[in-house]
């Protein structure tokens, strides 16, 4: 929790010094990032590389704001009717796609049947049965049940408005290339596996941007990305190696950037197979891994340790005691639950797909074998691990596995109803552990449908402290994300969706 | 002569078929599957399936690959799962700065790898033969990441003569066909100077020495022409460890070439991609190898085409 409140600190104060100064026009900033897009159709895309692209360029109707607040951007206002059945949203007018074409509730409208078409689509509107256009600024969402994260869920990438013209035009089953937004830059041209250019929109209905243009360059090399920040060659950088970083920091002219991301990792037990059925193991196990330690000295402080299955800047998160490190206690458990002497067992564990992963799985079998339980370690290429979870509890053969969850939308029930509800068990959903809790399910049913606030909050704060006390995962941390800028680009905008964003970023050359 | 070509070439279709069979199959025992890759650690098997079905992996493989050659008989590589984009588009654009910086690669190796080689051959046991050959082992054993990074450091961050990484302009091929170039230099440097050595001691070598002709011309002519046979062999080899060698050279110095592409494509189950471009390199491969042969006769006139 410290560690989460020191990383907004961080962020308030380059906000802060930021505007303090006063910016100058014109400029090309060169961010480097380690993975080219897979695409620039809103509809189409997944990876925060893409997304930190296209945010530029085609902007969404709400803003998800770097503090993770809803605010408004194309859309001026919102209201929700007493039976949380329709949503209606009250456009901004006088906006422009970058190909002249009007803003209007027409636009909204083609662009959302548009995405309702796509593969991703019931993720995010699961429960809208139309949408209609009122007048020229007034869109309305009819729902045939509440679904309370609607709201944040417009400020997701994927229902980016494009101009109207340009989806009429597009060729049946063909992808957007070169989108055309309403935002401050428009989209210049696209060399793949090399970079993105963007140039400024004159014509830009909010604060015009400073800088003439932006490249987003491809670097996968982490070290590659810090020679270029030294080199000069760009002006930030995203993913600096925690090791790297103190080096970086004390470097004349670069800045170390910290900022919380949305992503929880955690090590889940096969629920349903001994001894993991016992809690007593399960806490045991929770008591026996120092968690502080492994984010302080292995992710170098990039990060927090979970003290809930969800991150503090998740609504409905409310903090539990942690279960502190305490291998005695952990003996006792596991002496308790009839295994005084330990027992062998397996941890599945990625490689190179989250921040130190393989380092942790071998700290968490070194802290396991101190109270003696034996942990084979087994690694996985990406593609084959995620198959390997997907199996039906009959076929699964892990004890332990390790995975990651960014929760998104920012919203509780994103957060743990795909991952502990019973109706979620692989392969059917993300429930890969088996949980299984008639409690939780109950509860995780109520916060899907309860539409006020306190209320729901309330409801997760109840699933929350359930599974902490039954100790579902061995719970290890969130984690955070380190980026590096040169001190003359000014103004940029870390956020916590691992992006970097250059809205109204300039260069003090 | 040209029978000569239009046989091999016609003979490499059988060699491109087993390819396409080779990659299709491997790449389908492979665990994981494109859908999952593609829909994320989020998605429900639900969503998976659907976009297997949209994706048409949801048939049985000999249907695939059915529908794969049909594609590649009219020229269509088919559209990359990840991006979207037809996979001739993607591997095309990807192949160009590959073939650039391999081909520049394979020039400075050739030329630099028997400049030294000849000179080591012709003074052996000297300080240059010690120093050159000792430079050649490093070369052959450092790892491409460590030297591309060092090199970096020295002549980009503080000498600051060249730019790092990226491509675009002459300058920035510098660093990495060096870096490419490296383990090949010292290959071909060593082959031709033990190569030159054995050619120098035949009779033919002593015959034109006892003739009076100068030492240059016994050395280009007569040793250097006859030992220029191995050598154009291994230099035609290199290009393949060249070619596979960028995969890490093209991350170290984030070239976009093919190698990189092929990379994640594999990560992500992209098949269409993995196949277009094992098959275009493959195909590249089939046409150097051929152009190699072609050289012996260049180098050797004895060497008849039937």
């Amino acid at each position: 929790m410290k560690g989460s409140l020191l990383f907004v600190a961080c962020l308030l104060v380059v906000g802060a010094v930021a505007a303090a100064q006063t910016p100058k026009v014109g400029g090309e900033l060169v961010i480097a990032f380690g993975t080219d897009p897979e695409s620039l159709d809103p509809n189409k895309i997944t990876s925060a590389p893409a997304g930190m692209v296209l945010t530029h360029i085609a902007q969404t109707l709400l803003l998800m704001t770097e503090d993770l607040q809803v605010a408004p951007l194309l859309a001026e206002s919102w209201t929700i009717s007493e039976d949380n059945l329709t949503v209606t949203l009250y456009l901004r007018k006088g906006v422009l796609f970058h190909d002249g074409t009007p803003f209007n509730a027409d636009a909204v409208k083609v662009n959302l049947e548009r995405f309702r078409k796509a593969t991703y689509a019931f993720l995010l509107f699961p429960r809208v049965q139309t949408i209609d256009v009122v007048d020229e600024y007034t869109v309305r969402f009819n729902l045939d049940k509440p679904f309370a994260p609607l709201i944040s869920h417009l400020t997701h990438n994927f229902v980016a408005m494009v101009s109207p013209k340009q989806i009429a035009e597009l060729p049946e089953g063909k992808d957007i290339m070169e989108p055309i937004g309403t935002g401050p830059f428009k989209f210049d041209r696209w060399v793949r596996g090399d970079h993105v250019r963007i140039v400024r929109n004159d014509a830009y209905w909010g604060q015009k941007p400073y800088l003439d243009s932006v490249v987003f360059k491809v670097v996968p090399s982490d070290a590659t990305r810090l020679v270029l920040l030294e080199t000069g060659e760009v002006h930030a950088i995203m993913r600096v190696p925690p090791l790297d970083a103190p080096r970086v920091a004390t470097t004349k002219g670069l800045e170390v950037v910290r900022v919380p991301s949305v992503r929880t990792i955690y090590i889940a037990f096969n629920y349903q197979k001994p001894p993991f059925t016992d809690v007593r193991v399960r806490q045991a196990i929770n008591y026996a891994v120092d968690k502080e330690a492994i984010v302080k000295e292995i992710l170098g402080g990039m990060g927090g340790v979970s003290d809930a299955p969800i991150m503090p800047l998740i609504f409905g998160y409310t903090p539990q005691t942690p279960y502190e490190y305490d291998p005695e206690k952990a003996r006792q458990l596991l002496a308790e639950a009839g295994f005084p002497k330990g027992f062998k067992c397996t941890l599945y564990h990625p490689t190179g797909r989250y921040m130190k992963d393989a380092a942790i799985a071998e700290a968490v079998q070194a802290y396991l074998a101190e109270v003696g339980i034996q942990a084979e370690l087994i690694t996985m290429e990406w593609a084959a691990y995620l198959a390997f979870l997907r199996k039906p509890v009959t076929e699964a053969t892990f004890d332990m596995f390790m995975l990651g969850w960014g929760c998104v939308t920012l919203d509780a029930d994103y957060g743990l109803f795909p991952l502990f509800h019973t109706s979620e068990w692989a392969p059917v959903g993300s429930n890969r552990s088996f949980y299984s809790n008639p409690t939780v399910d109950s509860l995780l049913e109520l916060g899907r449908v309860e539409p006020d606030p306190v209320s729901r909050k309330a409801i997760y704060a109840s699933v929350l402290n359930v599974l902490w006390e039954d100790a579902g995962w061995l719970f290890l941390h969130y984690e955070g994300q380190i980026n590096a800028q040169r001190t003359v680009a000014k103004g940029l905008v870390h956020h916590p969706r691992e992006y970097i964003l250059a809205h109204q970023a300039w260069l003090d050359l | 002569m040209i029978q000569y070509v239009v046989r091999r070439l016609l003979l490499a279709i059988p060699a491109l078929f087993g390819v396409t069979l080779l990659v299709f199959g491997i790449l389908r025992m492979l665990p994981g599957d494109p859908a999952q890759a593609m829909a994320g650690v989020h998605a429900t098997e639900e969503f998976v399936a659907q976009v297997r079905r949209q994706l048409g992996l949801d048939t049985p493989i000999y249907v695939q690959y059915g529908r794969f050659m049909a594609g590649l008989l009219r020229g269509d590589l088919g559209t990359s799962i990840r991006t979207g984009v037809p996979v001739s588009r993607e591997v095309w654009s990807r192949l160009i700065p590959t073939l650039e910086l391999t081909l520049v690669s394979l020039a400075l190796a050739t030329l630099l790898g028997i400049g030294v080689g000849v000179v080591s051959a012709v003074k052996p046991y000297s300080i240059f033969d010690y120093v050159s050959m000792s430079a050649a082992l490093v070369g052959l054993s450092a790892p491409v990441f460590w030297l591309g990074l060092m090199l970096m450091l020295l002549f980009a961050v503080q000498l600051r003569w060249l730019p790092a990484a990226g491509r675009g302009g002459l300058a920035r091929l510098v660093l990495p066909s060096v870096t490419l170039a490296a383990s090949s230099v010292a290959l071909i440097a060593r082959f031709t100077r033990s190569t030159m050595l054995e050619v120098m001691g035949q009779d033919y070598v002593n015959t034109a020495r006892a003739k009076g002709l100068p030492d240059r011309k016994v050395i280009l002519h007569h040793a250097l022409r006859n030992a220029l046979i191995p050598i154009v062999t291994v230099i035609g080899l290199r290009f393949g460890a060249l070619l596979s060698g960028a995969v890490l050279t093209e991350t170290v110095f984030a070239w976009p070439g093919v190698g990189r592409l092929m990379v994640e494509s594999i990560s992500a189950r992209d098949y269409p991609v993995v196949q277009g471009a094992v098959l275009v390199l493959a195909l590249a491969f089939v046409l150097l190898n051929l152009l190699v042969d072609l050289l012996y006769g260049l180098v050797n006139p004895r060497i008849q085409y039937d």
